[in-house]
């Protein structure tokens, strides 16, 4: 071993989620990241500059806001907008300097030859990180679970079903021994981008035209979607009039003058209201309903969406995305899947201990809606147990750092000398997946 | 929306990205698959000008605090077997700013189907098509569950005033 880090050492390891939504990053032994910051260059319409990563957040003028990804459905492509981003986290967060440093990266699974080259490139060759280690988001979050609930079934059987619902896609991953059973894991091609996508094109089919408004659309989605747990009569309340109607939301748009951000149009005011205008009345029912950044605008001045049944139909659609004319399988028959991919003797402990993460869990019902399709698939002779993790979208990463703060970590390392001698494929076959 | 006619008023008023080929597809069961890709795909999309090449050797690309993000980690790196590398990285990335190669590109060059059937890969993960439950409906206007198909482009309606709304405005227009 040639890192300068003592055994067991832990400062100088950073460690990475490199989600195709956010990027988390932070070091070893930490128990939250440094930084969660958008995965993406971002350019606003009047700029000729991109914004790198959490640039984003502060920037003005985010209406038509062009982004840029690095990741594509959940794999890297392209290493030199990556590059960007990374080098203010190290840089403006993390305040390290990479060639003093070992990397523990989360990987995505199923890593193409073509996309883990360029991952490994960025991290040795752009970067010089001293070595690297990779796992996946269902070990990580795993080990995270088992750290949190020592005594838990999950931890002394070291085996779990891992749901990550995230940016890019939907995994369920079996995992046993602590290892991911890769033959078993199953993916839905849907994650929280489709999701925003699909909001898009409901709201711009039926009100604004806000294709271009992805940066928008995912704050509504965050703040307004809910999943349903009983889709025929939420309908049937989203088709009601007025007051009546208590999944309508109205949600203003930013407009870069008044507004930097949108909001949820605030429940009290909007009941102060009422005695005006019967169809003003709104009644917020599911979804959180974060206070407003600014005082209330008056009327006529806000370009406002109201959204009622796009709340639940756009989550509906990891659940049946059928509906939408895709010809996969919803969630519940996801996991379904998975599990029965493996020996049949780890099928009653899979179920015991089914694990949510990533971003899409945030969702409220999701839990609840999942178990309400799931038991019916399920043996009646096994137990079905449904747990959320407590933070769905750096759980992975909170398991990597635990992992990178492990005396193991140097034994699950590739250096960059062995890198160097052997190339990206030899390498890989020691990691932790 | 419950709202549907006020809706379209508004919308009116707004350009519409429509993708008739879109409409097309559906109409005909044999490109069925087709169109579930491309429903995908769709899903699946940046917004506008997400992938106009950025000039990344230029200091105000990208990075306002200069000073304090420079320099390049691209710098520091010495040695032949090095530059080989770095030479063929330069390549790349100018192949990609012509370019951008997608995920799809890079799989389809993989060639995942020669691998044999045991050995875990990105195709074989796929959940694959659902067994049980039929497809449900929801109307192409206001959401609710739909009955009724349009004779002319397959689009979904729940009832007549949503139907009229279709044929007026919406009729063989498909969303980007
Ligand atoms: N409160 C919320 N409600 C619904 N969706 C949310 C919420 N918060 C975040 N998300 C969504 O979760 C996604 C990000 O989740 P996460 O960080 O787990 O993904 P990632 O790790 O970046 O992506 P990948 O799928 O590539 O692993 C985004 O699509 C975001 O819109
Ligand atoms: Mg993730
Ligand atoms: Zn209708
Ligand atoms: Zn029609």
């Amino acid at each position: 071993m040639v890192r300068t880090a003592g055994i067991g050492g832990t400062s100088s390891v950073v460690v990475l989620d490199n989600g195709g939504g956010f990027c988390k990053a932070g070091m070893a032994g930490q128990l939250e990241p440094t930084a969660v910051v958008p995965n993406c260059l971002a350019r606003p319409r009047s700029s000729k500059k991109w914004l790198v990563g959490d640039q984003l957040q502060e920037c003005d003028e985010i209406q038509a806001i062009a982004l840029r990804r690095p990741v594509d459905r959940g794999y890297l492509i392209s290493p030199e907008t990556e590059r960007e981003i990374w080098e203010r986290i190290f840089k403006i967060h993390l305040k390290i300097n990479p060639s003093d440093c070992g990397l523990m990266l989360v990987d995505p699974l199923f890593h193409l030859p073509s996309t883990q080259r360029v991952t490994d490139e960025l991290v040795f060759e752009d970067f010089g990180f001293q070595s690297l280690c990779v796992g996946n988001a269902p070990v990580f979050t795993h080990a995270y679970q088992a750290h949190k609930k020592p005594t838990s079934l999950l931890a002394r059987s070291k085996c779990s079903l891992v749901v990550d619902s995230g940016f890019s896609f939907t995994h369920a991953g079996p995992v046993f021994q602590n290892r991911v059973v890769s033959g078993a894991v199953k993916r839905i091609n849907l994650g929280g981008k489709a999701l925003t996508n699909y909001l898009k094109e409901l709201v711009s089919y039926r009100a604004w035209n806000v294709m271009d408004e992805t940066y928008i659309m995912e704050d509504v989605k965050e703040k307004l979607c809910f999943c349903s747990l009983d889709i025929v009569r939420d309908l049937t309340i989203a088709r009601k009039k007025g007051k009546e109607n208590s999944l309508q939301c109205k949600y203003v748009l930013p407009d870069g003058i008044k507004y930097m951000r949108g909001f949820v149009k605030d429940t009290s005011s909007a009941a102060l209201k009422a005695d005006d205008s019967e169809d003003d009345d709104v009644e917020i029912m599911g979804g959180s309903n974060p206070r407003p950044r600014r005082t209330m605008p008056e009327k006529q001045e806000e370009q406002e969406l109201t959204l009622t049944n796009e709340r639940f139909l756009v989550p509906e659609m990891l659940f049946h995305p059928v509906d939408l004319g895709m010809n996969e399988a919803g969630l519940a028959e996801c996991i379904v899947r998975a599990v029965t991919a493996c020996d049949s003797y780890l099928h009653p402990l899979l179920y015991s201990s089914v694990v949510l993460t990533g971003g899409n869990t945030l969702l409220p019902g999701f839990k609840e809606r999942l178990e309400l399709e799931l038991r019916p698939l399920v043996p009646d002779e096994f137990d079905l147990h449904v747990d959320l993790v407590d933070s769905p979208i750096v759980a992975a990463w909170k398991g990597a750092s635990l992992m990178a703060a492990s005396p193991d970590f140097q034994g699950w390392s590739v250096t960059k000398a062995e890198y160097e001698e052997d190339g990206t494929l030899r390498c890989r076959q020691r990691f932790l997946h | 929306m419950d709202d549907g006619e006020s809706s379209a008023r508004r919308s009116s008023s707004r350009a519409r990205k429509v993708a008739p080929k879109m409409g097309a597809a559906l109409l005909d069961s044999n490109t069925r698959a087709q169109a579930a890709l491309a429903r995908l795909e769709a899903l699946e999309k940046d917004n506008a000008g997400a992938h106009e090449p950025i000039d990344l050797d230029d200091d105000d690309e990208a990075s306002p605090d200069e000073d304090e993000q420079r320099p390049h980690p691209k710098k520091q790196a010495k040695g032949s077997k090095r530059k080989t590398r770095q030479a063929k990285a330069l390549e790349r990335v100018a192949s990609i700013k012509k370019a951008p190669r997608s995920f799809l590109d890079l799989l389809q060059e993989a060639n995942l189907e020669a691998l044999p059937p045991n050995v875990p890969s990105y195709l074989r993960a796929a959940v694959g098509p659902p067994s049980v439950g039929a497809r449900r409906h929801f109307c192409s206007v206001c959401g609710y569950l739909a009955p009724y198909t349009c004779t002319v482009c397959g689009a979904r309606f729940c009832c007549s005033r949503c139907q009229t709304l279709h044929i007026d405005t919406r009729c063989q227009k498909f969303l980007a």
